[in-house]
């Protein structure tokens, strides 16, 4: 028979603590598993979401789906050794682990770098800036449904790739930064073939400003929607382009510059609403911003010169008492390594911090209650997060 | 004395002959001389003793081949050059309780004898078989004494390390 | 919210539907870029197996397995690769010591059979092992050192008026520099005659461990004083390091060690024998390297081991044949006084043939060993060679270190190219720089220089020291004075020039040119050509007893020769070199000890 369903605002009751009191068995709320499985989750782990109707009242995040353990490994490994895993602490923008543990050794072992080399790292890191926002261009398309811009963005990914192919002899995990600089400088001919990149990508970007940005679909899904307080910011560790969406124009390239982006000149991109809009919205624009940056450092860098310092015999190379922090501004935030070093072969300690750590775990859980079960997937994207970088 | 002996010779095969006899001479002398050295240079009076006997053995088949001329002007056109190593050190008495080098330095210079002697005979041969036999011959005699150089480089000039 | 234009605007999207795709349609064959870490490349040739590749591969995916076929200087493995567990990282490519391991840029491989993909590049053939594109090194060798810091050595002005020692060794900082250029492959054991365990001994100069280099240095060689200065370092030209660099300066570590360790301390580690005596008696003939080291095996064995020694102090050729500034004789006395310190009796100033007979030794000890050196110099026998002032090297040599007076005239001409010549070369030049204030010593070599047999070092120095030598001139004669007072006596040299050194066996014997003639003033000619064993002592019994190898006493793999009571080794033995008589020294003390051990066990 036909009966009034109460009225769902009165749910969940709060309890004497403030907190609500959620008794499953009474029907009226269900557990709903989003992930570990599911095209809207970015990467190997879950959220565990309680709803009430279409509304979550509560969320916990779950990692542990890649059984890895990335800085133990490295513990049990020598110097040399550690370079080819870091890498894969980050798929998308692995490059940002090879520079951060390659600066780390550099720093602690007293190596000097060639500044060709320095140049060539910079080139390296905001190629992986344009595929890591690429891929984050058509994750926020898709979590909204907009399928088609995450063909177009893997298209031009793909394009991107097949430089870092010839520049580095990989596609996906490069393993170029070797600390002490280089592996080679770049290929005949490469300027002109990554301007063709550059092009193509501005084409499709131009797309991407008409098809998602100017869409009323895309703009009622996301503006207002995920909103972070930036009163949070500090407290919740947030930087990068979730930052700079809410109005704190954080950026490691220009508060302390590193390799030579102090010999670059850009502005960093923010916006106010700190809302999935403002988040996306910035992150597209420091896509340009990426666009203008490799153009400049293939036209101001020095070219054809060493790019690799001869190194101490790595087979048995030891590396003295210290420890030391290198940090940089990756696509998704502040990301950093922390090494320390006891004097023997092999690192003490090597703490990779991953701005999804902050992100995708304690920030997540807290803006979850509240949002609508379809926002979940979306609100995810839009803080743009990598599980490998959490569980490391 | 070669030199009269083989001049008065008619055939070349009575030539090839003669030089085997001349060869087991020389063999039997090196085979008595064996046990009067002492033994840790033996070994080099052995070696002597079997090159002869190689010598022998080889005039025999070229006497018996029959296409003998063949096999001497092929031997002719690779002449071996005259290395001059040992002219300076070449003793034509054996000296009294010989050491290694001392067996050496006389068997080089019955070696040198030999080219000498058969050279000396095919220059005053007009062409024809008997020239180039001794020519043959001399080239043999020539071939031994570039062995027996290398073997004297190796024992006396060890470089001295 | 939203204008008309938000609504509409996403609808462009569809004017990508008249564009060509942009996916490729078969991805198979698609080739990589020019440098694309692809599939392994082997130059099997150029790979020497050091196994660096091994070392240093992150996830073991490499095994170094036994090839075919091995050169020398080779492990005679080759790296095998498991593609079940490459990550294509190329560090394998980057410290590869000679270049040969490279990547080409093939990428597909399609096998039914998973143990396929466990292969060893260049011996299983493949089809991209001919693919010229793909990953190399590029430029030098970047993860170990490719040059040895410079040894620290005296001027030639500092060093042409006297005997000091020449090279200074190096400092900790250069040789932990030097120790860390070490990939540890170990071909140096391999090579080495007395297979020293230099790795071992390299790291531990890398951590500072001195006591430990000693303690290594002993367990094969008793002689690091003397092989850290005069070795002829076979162990360097094996050495990973050469191929693209210097190789390892082994020789110099070792020394390196053995100048942290004072006297006292080596004794310590070192230590005494720890067994009880076994109450037999070895009889050593020769305070040589081969024979002290065999009397410290036995010693520390428990024998009771005499050494006989012709000369007034131990030490053989390192003392009567090197010169002072090479090798210092405190240097080699402290290496000896760690092998008097096990019990050993040396009997020096004692000729064996004379003082005592050989058959005597026999009588009284359980077991001989023979190891006499090559004490006599051989003679070039041109005319003139028995002149007055015509001398031996290896008999100035003793003489100069002896003590004795020497003649040193203004002029003297060295016949030879080996490192005896340049000895005798230095060592007149010293005692010209003395008496006259300058150097008068011409060398003349069969050799040219690019077959000559002295160390590069050797005559680089000479030259320094402003010795003059004349490479491929054969002696022809001694030329004396025909009349006057110096009659009979040495007047000058004549040599011809050497055209060619190889026959058409490419055996060494040289060819001279009797037009190209030079006659070398001088008033001493010292020959320099070569040495022999005095073999003297055995008397015409033994000699006819014991069987010969071509002019050497024969002995078997244990340097145990035809008779049951003695056994031989050193450079009358094997030839000269003083770490092949430390090897020699160990086998035939190993020997000795099974023969005791077992005599003992029948007289039980």
């Amino acid at each position: 028979m036909f009966s009034f369903q109460p009225d769902r605002s009165q749910y969940p009751d709060v309890g004497p603590d403030g907190k609500f009191e959620i008794d499953l068995e009474t029907g009226k709320f269900l557990k709903l598993w989003h992930g570990p499985n599911h095209p809207g989750i970015t990467g190997n782990m879950s959220v565990e979401l309680t709803v009430n109707g279409d509304e979550v009242v509560e969320g916990y995040t779950h990692v542990g789906y890649l059984h890895r353990g990335f800085e133990k490994l490295m513990e049990r490994r020598t110097f040399i050794q550690v370079f080819p895993i870091v890498c894969r602490v980050c798929v998308p923008e692995p490059d940002f682990n090879e520079y951060c543990y390659a600066a780390a050794v550099e720093e602690l072992a007293g190596i000097e770098v060639p500044e060709e080399a320095n140049w060539i790292r910079t080139l390296i890191l905001e190629m992986g800036r344009f595929n890591s926002y690429m891929m984050a261009m058509g994750g926020i398309a898709g979590a909204l449904g907009n399928g088609v811009i995450g063909q177009w963005m893997t298209y031009v990914r793909d394009l991107m790739l097949d430089r870092f192919e010839e520049l580095t002899g990989a596609r996906i995990y490069h393993m170029f930064i070797l600390p002490g600089g280089v592996r080679a400088g770049l290929p005949e001919g490469f300027e002109a073939r990554m301007e063709e990149v550059l092009q193509t990508a501005e084409r499709y970007l131009d797309d991407v400003e008409k098809v998602l940005f100017t869409n009323a679909v895309f703009k009622k899904r996301t503006k207002g929607v995920g909103y972070i307080d930036p009163k949070l910011f500090e407290s919740y560790g947030v930087t990068g382009p979730n930052a700079r969406a809410g109005g704190v124009a954080k950026d490691v390239r220009k508060d302390s510059p590193y390799l030579v982006y102090d010999q670059l000149s850009f502005e960093v991109p923010v916006e106010q609403d700190s809302d999935i809009w403002a988040r996306s919205i910035v992150r597209y624009r420091d896509l340009r911003l990426t666009i203008d940056l490799i153009r400049q450092i293939l036209a101001k860098m020095p070219k054809g010169g060493e790019v690799m310092t001869s190194l101490p015999n790595v087979l048995h190379w030891k590396i003295p008492r210290g420890e030391t922090y290198i940090k940089g501004e990756s696509s998704r935030g502040e990301y950093g390594y922390y090494l320390v070093t006891d004097g023997s072969g092999y690192p003490r300690r090597v703490n990779v911090r991953g701005p999804s750590y902050t992100h995708a775990m304690a920030l997540l859980e807290h803006l979850i209650p509240g949002t609508n079960i379809a926002d979940v997937a979306a609100l995810m994207v839009s803080l743009h997060t990598y599980p490998p970088e959490i569980e490391r | 004395m070669k030199r009269e002996a083989l001049s008065k010779l008619t055939t070349v095969e009575e030539v090839l002959e003669l030089v085997a006899e001349f060869d087991r001479e020389a063999h039997g002398f090196y085979v008595e001389l064996i046990p009067q050295v002492s033994k840790s240079i033996r070994y080099i009076v052995e070696d002597l003793a079997l090159t002869r006997l190689e010598h022998i053995r080889k005039i025999s088949a070229l006497a018996k081949s029959d296409d003998m001329r063949d096999h001497l002007k092929d031997a002719i056109m690779r002449p071996e050059a005259d290395r001059k190593f040992s002219d300076a050190v070449q003793t034509p008495e054996l000296m009294e309780n010989p050491d290694d080098q001392g067996v050496l330095q006389f068997a080089l210079a019955r070696v040198q004898l030999a080219i000498e002697e058969y050279a000396d005979l095919a220059a005053n041969t007009p062409p024809g078989p008997f020239h180039e036999v001794f020519s043959y011959l001399a080239n043999e005699e020539s071939k031994h004494k570039s062995d027996l150089e290398a073997l004297y480089y190796e024992i006396v000039h060890s470089g001295g390390v | 919210m939203g204008s008309l234009r938000d609504v509409l605007s996403p609808f462009t999207a569809w004017k990508h539907v008249i564009e060509t795709p942009v996916t490729i349609k078969n991805p198979i064959g698609r080739e990589a870029a020019d440098r694309y870490r692809g599939f392994h490349q082997n130059d099997t040739d150029k790979c020497i197996g050091c196994g660096s590749c091994e070392d240093i591969c992150q996830n073991a995916a490499i095994d170094m397995i036994p090839v075919d076929n091995p050169k020398d200087g080779d492990s005679g493995l080759r790296p095998q690769i498991d593609y079940g567990r490459c990550c294509w990282c190329a560090l394998c490519v980057d410290v590869c010591m000679t270049g040969s391991l490279t990547m080409s840029n093939e990428y597909t491989w399609v096998d039914s059979d998973p143990d396929a993909f466990r292969f060893i590049p260049g011996v299983d053939k493949m089809p991209w092992d001919d693919f010229e594109k793909g990953y190399e090194r590029q430029g030098d060798r970047m993860l170990s050192g490719l040059t040895r810091p410079e040894m620290a050595e005296l001027e030639p002005e500092a060093r042409i008026g006297n005997f000091d020692e020449i090279v200074a060794g190096y400092s900790r900082e250069q040789a932990v520099l030097e120790a860390d250029r070490c990939v540890e492959c170990g071909l140096c054991v391999a090579t080495c005659p007395a297979h020293m365990d230099i790795p071992d001994y390299i790291a531990a100069i890398r951590e500072g461990d001195y006591d430990l280099g000693t303690q290594i240095l002993y367990e094969t060689n008793p002689f690091s004083e003397v092989c850290g200065r005069v070795c002829t370092h076979k162990c360097e030209t094996v050495c990973a390091a050469q191929y693209e660099g210097e190789p390892i300066a082994i020789r110099w570590l070792k020394r390196h060690i053995i100048d942290n360790v004072s006297e006292e301390r080596r004794l310590e580690i070192v230590g005494t024998p720890q067994v009880l005596p076994t109450g037999q008696k070895v009889a050593v003939v020769g305070a040589g390297p081969a024979g002290l080291t065999a009397a410290y095996d036995l010693a520390r064995s428990g024998h009771a081991v005499t050494v006989f020694e012709a000369q007034d102090k131990p030490g053989g050729m390192m003392r009567y044949g090197i010169p002072e500034y090479r090798l210092p004789y405190d240097a080699l006395d402290r290496d000896i006084a760690v092998i008097k310190a096990q019990g050993v009796e040396i009997k020096t100033g004692t000729r064996i043939g004379t003082d005592i007979t050989l058959d005597q030794l026999k009588a009284d000890y359980d077991a001989t060993v023979l190891s006499i050196g090559l004490h006599l110099g051989r003679s070039t026998r041109v005319p003139g060679s028995d002149a007055p002032g015509v001398e031996a090297a290896i008999d100035l040599l003793r003489r100069i270190t002896a003590g004795e007076e020497v003649p040193v005239p203004k002029k003297v001409a060295v016949i030879g190219g080996g490192n005896v010549a340049m000895d005798i070369a230095r060592s007149m030049a010293r005692l010209q720089k003395q008496k006259f204030g300058e150097v008068g010593v011409t060398v003349t070599a069969l050799e040219d220089f690019d077959h000559f047999l002295a160390d590069k070092e050797e005559v680089t120095e000479s030259f320094e020291e402003g010795i003059e030598i004349l490479d491929a001139r054969g002696p022809q004669e001694i030329v004396t004075f025909k009349s006057g007072k110096r009659k009979g006596h040495v007047k000058g040299l004549r040599t011809w020039k050497v055209t060619s050194i190889f026959d058409e066996q490419g055996r060494f014997t040289p060819q001279y040119d009797e037009g190209d003639e030079m006659v070398h003033e001088v008033e001493m000619v010292v020959e320099a050509i070569g040495q022999m064993a005095d073999i003297s002592l055995l008397g015409d019994e033994l000699t006819e007893a014991l069987e010969w190898n071509r002019g050497r006493i024969a002995v078997d793999a244990d340097g145990h020769t035809s008779e049951p009571w003695l056994w031989g080794g050193g450079d009358a033995v094997h030839g000269p070199d003083v770490i092949h008589a430390v090897a020699d020294g160990h086998k035939i003390a190993a020997s000795v000890n099974v023969a005791l051990m077992a005599k003992a066990e029948a007289e039980k």
